[in-house]
C-alpha cells in the first residue's frame, strides 16, 4: 500500500529524516514512534507534501506521491489529521465534513452536485459518519465551540470523509486524558475492522501498543527497530533511545 | 425621488461593486489595494464601446466586465506566488501603473462635432449614452440597483456552495485546504478573476453615470475605501461590504453636516472597529451564530 524508500529530509544542517524505509500493508495499522524530534511528524508532512523530500521515494500503490502536488494526494488516497487541531472553526461540524467529503470511487456525482448538491444519500452517509464519531447530536454546532476531545474526533471523521486509501494520524492522542485515549483506541480498532489502512504517529504508548500491527521506531531520523508491539517493547535499542542506557543512568546517579 | 438622494444612492450602488470586488479577494485570504484598477479598466472600456463604437450599454458593460476579469486573471497569474504584504503591494503597483499609463493614452475621434475618447489626463468626456437614450437619474439608479441585486443573489447562492467554503478555507488556512485536496492557486485565480469582473462591471456603470472619467478618479484612495468597506462590514456575508458602503457614503458623505468631518470620522471608525471587531461588523462567526439561532439547517 504505502511504501517509503530511503526517505531523506534535511532542514539546513538538521537531518530530520535520514534514510527511512518502511512498507505499510493494506488494512494494517502501522505505528511510527520515537522520542521528540526523531522525525515522525516530518515523515507525515513529507507523505502529504507539506514540504518536498530531499531524497527518496514515496509510493502509494503504484502512484509516486512525490511526483504530484500536495492537493492531488487527497484524490490519490491520502488523508491526515494534524498534531495541532486544524478545523474550520467558522463552519459547523456538518459543513466541515461536507467540504471534505469525497464519494466512494465509482460512485462520484457530477460537479453540480459536488458544489451545491446536498443529495439525500450523502446526507445520510455524513450522518452515519457523525454517529460513528460520537458527534451525532453536534452536527449544527460550530467546530470552534466543540470541546477538545470532540474536535479531535471531528478531525478524524473529516479524514475518513475523504475516503482515503490510507489515513495518517499525527499524534491523535496528544493532550487527551486516559478515558479519551481508551475511546480513541476503540475508534482506531473500529477503523481497522472497516478495512482502513492507518499510519499512526504517536507518543502515547497505551494507544500505540494496543492498536498497531507493526511499529517502526525512529531516532534522529533513522529507523532503529521494526517489529510487532511486543518485540518493540522488549527491544534494547528502543529502551535506550527512550530512557537512555542503564550505564548512563547509573553514571548519572553517581 | 429627490435628485440628491437618487444620486447618493446611485453612488452607493456603484461603490458597492468595488467593495464587493475587494470582498471576493479577501475571501481567499488576500488584501488587494488595486481593485480600483479593474474598476478603471471597466470604466474606460465601457466608455469606449458605448461612446466610441456606438454600441448598446449591454455590450459596453459586458466588455468592461470581461476586460476586468481578464486583467485580474493576468495579475493573478503574475502574483501567484505572492501573498500578504507582497501581494498587496503588487496590486497597488499595478493600479498605479495603469493610472499613470492612462495619462499618456490619447485616442480621440471627432463624433458629431465632439472630441470623444481617452485623452490623457483630460480623461474621457462625453460618455452620453444615458442622455441620448433619455435615462433619468432614477432610471439609472434602478438599472444599477437591479444589477447589484442580481450580483448579490448570485453571491448568496455561492455563499454555502462547496466552491465558497473551499475558497474560505484557502483564505483561512491554505495548508488545511491543501490537505483537503483543494488547490489554493486555483481558488485564488478564480476569485481574483471574479473580483475583476465585478469591479469592471461597476466601473462601466460608473463611467455611464458620470459621463466623464479621468485617471485621477481611480487613485489609491478609491481602492482603499473599497477595501475598507469590506473590512468594516465583515466577511461573513456579501451584505457586509454593503454595510460598510452605507456607513461611509450613506451616513458620512451624504449628510452635509457630517461631510466635512468624513475622513476623521471614517478613520476613527476604522480604528475602533479594528480594535473591537477585527473581523468586521458582520464577521463570519457572527453570521454563523445567527444562522444557527434562526434555525437554518446545515448546508
Amino acid at each position: 500500500m504505502l511504501e517509503v524508500r530511503n526517505l531523506v529530509k534535511h532542514f539546513g544542517g538538521v537531518r530530520a529524516v535520514d534514510g527511512l524505509d518502511f512498507k505499510i500493508k493494506q488494512g494494517e495499522v502501522f505505528g511510527l514512534i520515537g522520542p521528540n524530534g526523531s522525525g515522525k511528524s516530518t515523515t507525515v508532512n513529507l507523505v502529504c507534501g507539506i514540504f518536498p523530500p530531499t531524497d527518496g521515494e514515496i509510493m502509494l500503490g503504484n502512484i509516486n506521491l512525490g511526483a504530484i502536488a500536495p492537493h492531488q494526494r487527497v484524490d490519490a488516497g491520502v488523508a491526515r489529521t494534524f498534531q495541532n487541531i486544524r478545523l474550520f472553526g467558522d463552519l459547523t461540524v456538518w459543513q466541515n465534513l461536507w467540504v471534505a467529503w469525497r464519494d466512494q470511487p465509482g460512485q462520484e456525482q457530477g460537479w453540480v452536485s459536488n458544489w451545491f448538491g446536498r443529495s439525500t444519500s450523502r446526507r445520510q452517509e455524513i450522518q452515519k459518519l457523525l454517529e460513528f464519531s460520537g458527534l451525532g447530536d453536534k452536527a449544527d454546532h460550530l467546530a470552534s465551540n466543540l470541546a477538545f476531545g470532540e474536535q479531535r474526533r471531528l478531525e478524524l471523521a473529516r479524514a475518513m470523509a475523504a475516503k482515503p486509501k490510507i489515513i495518517l494520524l499525527d499524534e491523535p492522542a496528544a493532550g487527551m486524558n486516559s478515558a479519551e485515549v481508551k475511546d480513541l483506541c476503540h475508534r482506531v480498532l473500529a477503523m481497522k475492522e472497516m478495512g482502513m489502512t492507518v499510519l499512526l504517529v504517536e507518543h502515547v504508548m497505551e494507544l500505540v501498543m494496543n492498536v498497531t500491527d507493526r511499529i517502526t521506531v525512529l531516532n534522529f531520523g533513522r529507523p532503529i527497530a521494526q517489529g510487532t508491539p511486543l518485540e518493540i517493547q522488549n527491544n534494547k535499542l528502543v529502551q535506550e533511545a527512550y530512557f537512555g542506557s542503564s550505564e548512563n543512568a547509573q553514571g548519572g546517579g553517581n | 425621488m429627490d435628485l440628491y438622494l437618487a444620486s447618493v444612492l446611485t453612488n452607493m450602488t456603484l461603490i458597492a461593486f468595488l467593495a464587493l470586488s475587494a470582498y471576493l479577494v479577501l475571501v481567499v485570504g488576500e488584501v488587494s489595494f488595486g481593485q480600483q484598477a479593474f474598476f478603471c479598466i471597466g470604466a474606460y472600456l465601457t466608455a469606449s464601446v458605448t461612446a466610441l463604437a456606438g454600441a448598446h450599454i449591454v455590450w459596453g458593460l459586458l466588455a468592461g466586465m470581461l476586460a476586468g476579469a481578464v486583467c485580474a486573471l493576468l495579475l493573478g497569474f503574475l502574483t501567484i506566488r505572492l501573498s500578504g504584504l507582497y501581494f498587496a503591494i503588487s496590486t497597488l503597483c499595478f493600479a498605479e501603473l495603469l493610472r499613470f499609463s492612462l495619462l499618456h493614452i490619447r485616442f480621440t475621434q471627432l463624433i458629431d462635432g465632439r472630441e470623444i475618447g481617452p485623452d490623457g489626463p483630460e480623461g474621457f468626456s462625453n460618455i452620453r449614452w444615458i442622455f441620448e437614450h433619455n435615462y433619468a437619474v432614477t432610471d439609472f439608479l434602478l438599472l444599477a440597483a437591479t444589477c447589484l441585486l442580481i450580483l448579490l443573489v448570485l453571491l448568496f447562492g455561492l455563499q454555502r456552495s462547496h466552491l465558497m467554503l473551499a475558497a474560505r478555507m484557502v483564505g483561512n488556512d491554505p495548508v488545511l485546504a491543501q490537505s483537503q485536496g483543494f488547490n489554493p492557486h486555483r481558488y485564488r485565480l478564480v476569485f481574483i478573476a471574479l473580483s475583476g469582473a465585478v469591479a469592471g462591471f461597476g466601473g462601466g456603470l460608473f463611467a455611464l453615470f458620470n459621463t466623464h472619467i479621468e485617471p485621477a478618479m481611480f487613485g489609491v484612495m478609491l481602492g482603499v475605501h473599497g477595501l475598507a468597506y469590506s473590512i468594516i462590514g465583515g466577511l461573513g456575508t456579501p451584505l457586509g461590504p454593503l454595510l460598510g458602503v452605507m456607513l461611509d457614503i450613506g451616513l458620512l458623505e451624504s449628510i452635509r453636516q457630517l461631510a466635512a468631518y468624513r475622513m476623521i470620522l471614517f478613520g476613527g471608525l476604522v480604528a475602533l472597529l479594528l480594535v473591537f471587531r477585527p473581523e468586521g461588523i458582520a464577521s463570519p462567526r457572527l453570521v454563523a451564530r445567527l444562522r444557527r439561532r434562526w434555525g437554518r439547517r446545515r448546508v
